[in-house]
């Protein structure tokens, strides 16, 4: 780090031409297809299909803003923070588990109209809007938490920065669901435990200052856990955080396997 | 990894979630190591079987004649070599074990419902169990000149009676 | 109307909320009431750090940090609270490394820190290295220990519940004292209440008010809201926090620490212009000092672009190893929201609406304040909607993630130990009343005017007059707009009239938390006639000690008035010295 602080900046520089931000935005027609369904009106989904004027810088969310806002306020779904750090707004743009906040229009093909569902394999609620509870609890029984019976030190537990280097990939997790809902296995009948909850139990197992990683392959090596994976690489081809999740899994794998033997 | 456990944490439990029919909490907490045993055979097996089968292939194709020498005398011939037994036996038991563990996830993966993928699986393990069966005995039973044969079916190599 | 019973009830389940939960739920029956999902709460966005003065790469103390919290808040900071929130900052590190926050660690395995704006050696000799991390997400590693503990503790949440009100009733005494709160289930459309013996608000800030925020739509202020509904004041509400770098026309936040590990801001000629803003510490001053001083240069027509209105954070002369290493995401959003590559180009930025300083008064119990003396028995607030107040007229980098860590801990410490020497209060039958009308009133209403078209028109106001630069009169067009608003708000309708997740039916009801608060905002910026902090008013552009060294007071009262503004009472509160005076504020 210190040869950074050796360099003291420029005071001045050449500024080379304006580059991003407000350049030339320009306007275009959209058409989505949302599929909707509220149970309080019809136990039947349909597909609505909008057509909305957007801006070259926006989002699938500026899209759904819009049709909530200023067409059809019963639109339901999810959204908080609206720059990928969340994880509330994960659906299926285009057939694909993505986060609405961080997919930009630009990235998609315009031509056709744009679809927009509910993620896969958790029970529909409303609209866009699925029932989390379960894959949540699957998250819960990995024991998601750090256990450590050792003496509590005075000040921080130690870790060298390659212990720290260990499982970074996977603290980054935002339990968006992107990652199991789009996950073959899962669909059928939710009983595997998911690659969200396999990613955060692999953020322990392999934390150095964990005690329980035994406790958790032994959850995991159930007929639900890591052995129904099957490395199709949907969860890894879904994640907004970019995190290496079919590796993972193949780690927590190699890990049971080591252990029995 | 290999530390005993020293940890007594109580693990959360979750509560029973039944949404449409669908049950979402595992339905128990029975563990062994089965499944990790399935797939480790599934590695190894595979492995075993690229060899098994390139040398079957190797040893039926690569011969003068190639594919069109391949009659009854030459399989014949084989099934008497106890070297062959061996390796068809290998060949036949791993493939059928590796076949049936592949369906069964397959079974697993999309049969939504209990019933049907009870009723699946019980086709799929007495279909794997009688090709098993019949497939072993054939190996270890055949005989190319069987005693009591009328002579003008009997293979050319075999002796005359 | 459902009722429960729990000993403790927070409000909020974002870093506050479940700091204090672990505390409460490990001493009395506690329940956690949350709009959201834990995890989507706001405090896994913040980025940069959490200060505190562990000395670990270089030498510091909780005394420095005082100061600079103090000297950051450009004084109209309560000094005991600074202190208790410095010295306490270090456990607060460390709890959180026990709880398995993965922070970035040292060469010899401890906890490393970096440089972090305003945060200085020796009362503010040089830069200091304070700021304990993890990568660029530091807020989504606090967010996500906190909930694993929370999990581990067997914490009792319920999700996508919206407190609506609170239940305040006099007891025995003649004390107005909580009894529970009012919430509305989204998934079903019921109302619940929560009984319970002390109430903690957690619920974050009120960033929403603007257009240009680093806030999550969620961000409604709630929490505020309803405490000034149920006449408690709030404190310091004319002081929000712009923060420097948000990107440009979007606002999403690019964390003071690209500035703190070597960054810099330039503006059309390339000039590093903070050199002429703040000569010692130059980039990494306060945010205030830096958001104007980037305001200034576009208004002097040195911005950036085809309108001439960002400039430039330039990461151009870092190593990209080191950007990878220390700021992966922030570079990542601004390849995904702007196209633009950090290795290569500087990103364009400006200022963004991030944090409201003031908010619920308390004090350093997380007691929350009647009025300028009395407390009330019970009700405790710990996080941005609480107003301590440590961070002033303007907030430290990094010190939102200490006060929701200490001021979290307290508020459910000392909220489980009152719920354990209090008894319940019982729930009028009609508590529930109100809020049922107004949610009826909503779904029942003929009314022409749209949630969105309101929220729309009270962001931009907000956004033209209420900035970093104010001036009496932009302060009172701002008024003026908010009462136009006020009164279209009261013809609204909502379309979707379902029980079911009916958000548009919660969006009419956060948009009216909203105008509440922009207009408390108004006036309380109209009171103040000096610039301090993240309050600038262009007509007074001195700090005056001498009339406006108190903070400032608002309650909701029909009957009075305050400059022409009916509605409105206005009162003011000492600041809190121990030993610090006030000096010129120089960096």
């Amino acid at each position: 780090m210190a040869d950074f602080e050796a360099r003291e900046p420029e005071s001045k520089v050449e500024i080379a031409s304006e580059k991003g931000g407000a350049e030339g935005i320009k306007t275009f027609d959209v058409t989505v297809q949302i599929r909707r369904y509220n149970p309080e009106l019809s136990e039947e989904a349909h597909w609505d299909e909008f057509k909305v004027q957007m801006y070259g810088t926006d989002r699938v969310l500026d899209i759904l803003h819009k049709v909530k806002w200023e067409i059809d306020g019963s639109l339901s779904f999810r959204r908080s923070c609206a720059h990928g750090v969340c994880g509330s707004d994960a659906m299926r743009i285009n057939g694909r588990n993505r986060l609405a906040c961080k997919t930009l229009l630009k990235d998609l093909d315009l031509s056709k109209p744009i679809t927009i569902e509910p993620i896969k394999g958790l029970p529909c609620e409303k609209d866009l809007i699925v029932d989390m509870e379960p894959f949540f609890q699957a998250y819960r029984e990995i024991m998601p938490f750090l256990v450590n019976d050792g003496h509590e030190p005075e000040r921080e537990r130690y870790q060298s920065v390659e212990d720290r280097e260990r499982f970074d990939d996977t603290t980054k997790c935002i339990l968006c669901a992107a990652c199991t809902s789009s996950c073959p296995v899962f669909w059928t009948d939710g009983q595997y435990f998911g690659p969200a909850a396999i990613v955060n139990a692999h953020r322990f197992i392999f934390d150095s200052r964990d005690d329980a990683g035994d406790m958790r392959l032994e959850i995991l090596n159930d007929k639900e856990g890591v052995w129904r994976c099957r490395t199709t690489f949907n969860c890894t081809e879904a994640c907004p955080r970019g995190i290496q999740i079919t590796k993972a899994i193949a780690e927590v794998k190699q890990a049971i396997v080591a252990r029995a033997f | 990894m290999a530390t005993p456990l020293k940890a007594k944490v109580s693990v959360p439990r979750s509560k029973d979630t039944t949404v449409n029919g669908v049950k979402y909490n595992r339905s128990s907490s029975k563990r062994n190591n089965s499944e990790m045993y399935a797939w480790l055979f599934m590695r190894f097996s595979g492995v075993l079987l690229v060899v098994l089968i390139f040398g079957h292939l190797f040893v039926n194709l690569m011969q003068p004649g190639g594919v069109h020498a391949i009659d009854f005398g030459f399989v014949g011939g084989k099934l008497a070599n106890p070297f062959w037994q061996v390796w068809d036996l290998l060949l036949l038991w791993l493939a059928m074990l590796h076949g049936t563990n592949g369906i069964r996830t397959i079974i697993m993966d999309y049969a939504e419902k209990d019933r049907t993928r009870v009723t699946l699986k019980t086709i799929l393990y007495l279909a794997s169990a009688f090709i098993l069966l019949v497939g072993t005995l054939v190996i270890f039973t055949f005989d190319p000149c069987p005693p009591n044969a009328d002579p003008s079916l009997l293979a050319s190599f075999c002796p005359a009676p | 109307m459902q009722v429960h019973k729990y000993d403790v009830v927070i409000i909020g389940a974002g870093g506050a909320g479940m700091r204090a939960a672990i505390e409460a739920g490990q001493r009395a029956r506690t329940a956690v009431i949350s709009k959201l999902y834990p995890t989507r709460s706001h405090t896994g966005a913040a980025q940069g750090g959490m200060c505190a003065a562990l000395a670990n790469v270089e030498e510091d103390n909780w005394e420095w940090h005082t100061f600079d919290t103090i000297k950051g808040g450009d004084y109209l900071v309560d000094q005991d609270a600074a202190e208790v929130m410095a010295k306490e900052a270090i456990d607060a590190v460390l709890d959180l490394e026990r709880m398995g926050l993965p922070f970035n660690r040292t060469p010899e395995g401890r906890i490393d820190q970096r440089r972090f704006g305003g945060h200085t050696r020796d009362h503010g000799k040089a830069p200091v290295r304070r700021a304990c991390y993890a990568a660029d997400r530091t807020g989504h590693m606090i967010l996500q220990t906190l909930y694993q503990n929370c999990v581990k503790h067997n914490v009792e949440f319920f999700n996508e519940y919206y407190v609506l009100d609170l239940v305040m009733v006099e007891d025995e005494n003649g004390v107005r004292r909580p009894a529970g709160v009012v919430t509305y289930d989204l998934a079903t459309g019921d109302v619940h209440v929560f009984q319970a013996k002390s109430v903690i608000f957690a619920s974050g800030g009120c960033g929403k008010i603007f257009k240009t925020t680093s806030n999550a739509h969620t961000l409604t202020g709630d929490g505020m809201a309803i405490a000034l509904r149920n006449g408690i004041p709030l404190e310091d509400m004319e002081f929000v926090q712009f923060h420097p770098t948000g990107l440009a026309g979007l606002g999403i936040l690019v964390s003071e620490a690209a500035r703190g590990e070597g960054g810099i801001l330039r503006n059309s000629e390339g000039e590093r212009f903070m050199e002429r803003y703040a000569p010692t510490i130059k980039d990494l001053a306060p945010r205030d000092i830096v958001a104007r001083s980037m305001a200034n240069e576009v208004r002097e027509g040195r911005g950036c672009g085809p309108n001439k209105d960002y400039v430039l954070l330039d990461l151009t002369h870092l190593e990209p190893a080191h950007i990878d290493a220390k700021l992966p995401d922030i570079t990542e959003f601004a390849r995904t929201y702007l196209g633009v590559e950090p290795y290569t180009e500087p990103v364009p930025v400006f200022p963004t609406a991030h944090y409201a300083m003031g908010g619920i008064p308390t004090n350093i119990k997380a007691e929350v304040y009647a009025n300028s003396e009395e407390t009330i028995p019970g009700l405790y607030a710990a996080g941005e909607v609480a107003c301590v107040s440590v961070h002033g007229s303007n907030r430290l980098g990094t010190n939102s993630l200490l006060d929701i860590n200490v001021f979290g801990k307290r508020a459910g410490i000392f909220a489980s130990e009152y719920a354990a020497t209090a008894d319940f209060l019982p729930i009028p039958d009609d508590a529930a009343d109100a809020t049922v009308a107004a949610l009826n009133k909503l779904l029942d209403g003929q009314g022409t005017e749209k949630v969105g078209e309101i929220r729309k028109e009270l962001q931009e106001v907000m956004d033209a007059d209420m900035q970093v630069f104010r001036t009496e009169e932009t302060i009172r067009n701002a008024i003026a707009t908010i009462e136009k608003l006020e009164a279209r708000y009261e013809n609204i309708s909502v379309q979707d009239k379902g029980k079911r997740f009916n958000l548009d039916l919660l969006e009419a009801m956060e948009l009216g938390f909203l105008l509440q608060l922009a207009k408390v905002m108004s006036v309380a910026a109209l009171h103040r006639q000096e610039s301090r902090g993240g309050h600038f008013r262009e007509d007074f552009p001195n700090r005056d000690d001498e009339n406006f060294m108190k903070h400032s007071m608002v309650y909701m009262d029909a009957e009075s008035e305050f400059e022409g503004i009916s509605g409105m009472r206005f009162d003011t509160k000492p600041v809190v010295f121990t030993r610090y005076e006030p000096m010129e504020r120089k960096y």
